[in-house]
């Protein structure tokens, strides 16, 4: 679905990726795991097209035939709102604080593919209840949520636009156990349910373990390595990656 | 749930006019000069030490002076602001008859201050690096920098001097049958003073506000979720906001302070030119009158700009800091 070829990031002199390369299937969850400051925030905004003005950037990001990094301005912003759903890590600041939470799920979901609040209400209804929230949510600000809330509002809305692909930027760091577990099997739900492609940004590999198809390892901006999770577990490639999974057990 | 937060505002302020009287009160009579002289008026030398004592009596001038301001804050409480000194004339008619020249002016310079600041921040913080962004920089720290009274005898020099189409002085024509017209020529001088002196400063605090604003966290997911820019820039004009109506609250009471020195340069016959008039002839009925009504028109500025944050701040609605 997703073909990144030899993209390289440099802001302000320093190189953030190095020509790194590696392949979103569509249909699988892909995760890219690796340490903090390794590059990843980094390639998700490059994905997105939001990367800073400062930055450098060079390869390409193939999709449905066309490279990312040569779109314009405004056809970014069309395959930000037609074709992919972002979900970032820290929920509690991912909404306005003073604008009530039925008008902002609104923004996020039902106007983004142009249905009338009518209809959103009438479909948002049933995704929350679905996923263990009370309607009552929409009547309150963000603030008066919890962050596992919050993340599970960001999910409906991911639910209700039915992107053909999903991103999630370490979508649990800021969560505890029990709803981590929780938010991951709503994304495996999302998945096997909606068929949406998902690609997982974490640096947790009980999470890659649970939930993803593929994985990619990424280590100071280099990819080193990139596979089937299984595959990567039984027989782990480079040092980086076998280092990880000893930390893990 | 609002009538608590509104008498709690209410007390707030009460106690802010209490501390305002007692300052102002003790603070004239620790200043030099004799009332009693400044009462009589005319040549000094001339008043014999028998009439001074007996105007001095005959306004209590003789007792202690935390006696004189139970009485006064006691005769204040009943609506009684005393006798003026130097017109003898009650100081609620005085104070009555220049209130609605302060407030016109007050109204008019606030009003155009907030849409012009409101309309320049907003399109310059939207606009980062634009040349919009970078003008506004100039030009508030120009206009803030120009002293009013300067800015002032300019406009007088330019527009009743040399080009004599505004008039110099006054707030209305000498026999008063000028009409609406004639009160807005005599306004505009005075008001676009203070209008340009300060626009660009609270302009400048609204642009960067939206740029800080601008590059919050939550605007990033919403622009990454192609969520629509006009929902977007609402958000952020209305969390911006905030702070901006912050600023013009603590702004509030210097700008009077400020209107006070244009109503004297122009003759504006107002409240300031009232409270100047009164310092010089050492009338303390008429000050502490003309104190009292500023401090009034500023607690009720402040609880206006109060209750517009409320309005659009549901943190402080909700009491809700997580």
């Amino acid at each position: 679905m997703i073909e990144v070829r030899d993209l390289s990031i440099q802001i302000k002199g320093k190189h953030i990726t190095h020509h790194i390369d590696f392949t979103i299937t569509r249909g699988n969850i892909t995760s890219l795991i690796g340490e903090s400051g390794s590059g990843k925030s980094m390639t998700v905004s490059a994905l997105l097209g939001m990367l800073p003005d400062d930055a450098k950037v060079s390869g390409s990001i193939m999709y449905e035939g066309r490279n990312l990094l040569d779109a314009s301005d405004q056809e970014m912003e069309s395959v930000r709102k037609q074709d992919v759903f972002t979900i970032f890590q820290d929920a509690l600041n991912s909404f306005n604080p003073s604008v009530k939470m039925g008008r902002q799920l609104y923004a996020f979901s039902g106007e983004r593919v142009g249905d009338s609040l009518p209809v959103f209400n009438e479909k948002m209804h049933v995704i929350l209840e679905k996923l263990g929230l009370s309607w009552e949510v929409v009547e309150q600000y963000p603030f008066q949520l919890s962050g596992g809330m919050l993340q599970r509002c960001m999910i409906a809305c991911a639910f209700y636009v039915e992107p053909a692909l999903l991103i999630a930027d370490e979508p649990t760091s800021a969560l505890d156990m029990v709803l981590q577990k929780e938010f991951i099997q709503l994304l495996i739900r999302l998945n096997e349910e909606k068929g949406t492609t998902i690609f997982l940004i974490t640096h947790d590999l009980d999470i890659v373990a649970k939930a993803a198809h593929e994985m990619v390892v990424m280590q100071q901006g280099r990819i080193v390595e990139t596979g089937k999770v299984e595959t990567i577990f039984s027989h782990p490639g480079h040092a980086y990656t076998k280092r990880l999974l000893k930390s893990r057990f | 749930m609002i009538g608590k937060w509104i008498g709690k505002r209410m007390v707030m302020g009460l106690i802010v006019l209490l501390i305002v009287s007692f300052l102002s009160f003790f603070i004239m009579q620790a200043a030099p000069g004799d009332p009693a002289t400044a009462f009589y008026g005319g040549n000094a030398q001339t008043l014999t030490a028998t009439e001074k004592e007996r105007i001095t009596r005959a306004y209590a001038l003789d007792r202690p002076v935390a006696e004189q301001y139970v009485a006064w804050l006691g005769e204040t409480v009943k609506g009684n602001l005393g006798i003026s000194y130097k017109e003898g004339r009650p100081v609620f008619e005085i104070i009555r008859e220049r209130l609605p020249n302060t407030l016109l002016l007050f109204g008019v310079t606030m009003f155009c201050i907030v849409l012009g600041s409101f309309w320049l921040g907003t399109v310059a913080g939207m606009k980062a690096n634009s040349i919009w962004d970078k003008g506004l920089s100039t030009f508030s720290i120009a206009t803030s920098s120009i002293p009013p009274f300067w800015l002032g005898i300019l406009f007088i020099y330019i527009f009743a001097v040399s080009l004599g189409i505004l008039p110099s002085s006054g707030s209305g024509d000498v026999g008063g049958n000028g009409g609406m017209v004639d009160k807005i020529r005599h306004l505009m001088m005075p008001a676009s003073v203070i209008i340009v002196t300060h626009v660009g400063i609270y302009a400048r605090f609204l642009q960067e506000s939206i740029k800080r604003e601008n590059g919050q966290y939550y605007v990033k997911v919403a622009r990454a979720n192609g969520v629509m820019e006009r929902s977007i820039r609402n958000g952020i004009v209305r969390n911006a906001s905030i702070p901006y109506l912050n600023y013009i609250a603590m702004t509030i009471p210097s700008f009077f302070g400020g209107s006070i020195i244009v109503e004297s340069l122009f003759a504006w016959s107002g409240i300031g030119q009232l409270t100047v008039k009164a310092v010089v002839t050492k009338d303390f009925p008429l000050l502490m009158g003309s104190i009292m009504v500023t401090g009034i028109l500023v607690v009720i500025t402040l609880f206006i700009v109060d209750l517009i944050m409320y309005a659009i701040d549901p943190k402080l609605r909700k009491g809700g800091i997580r």
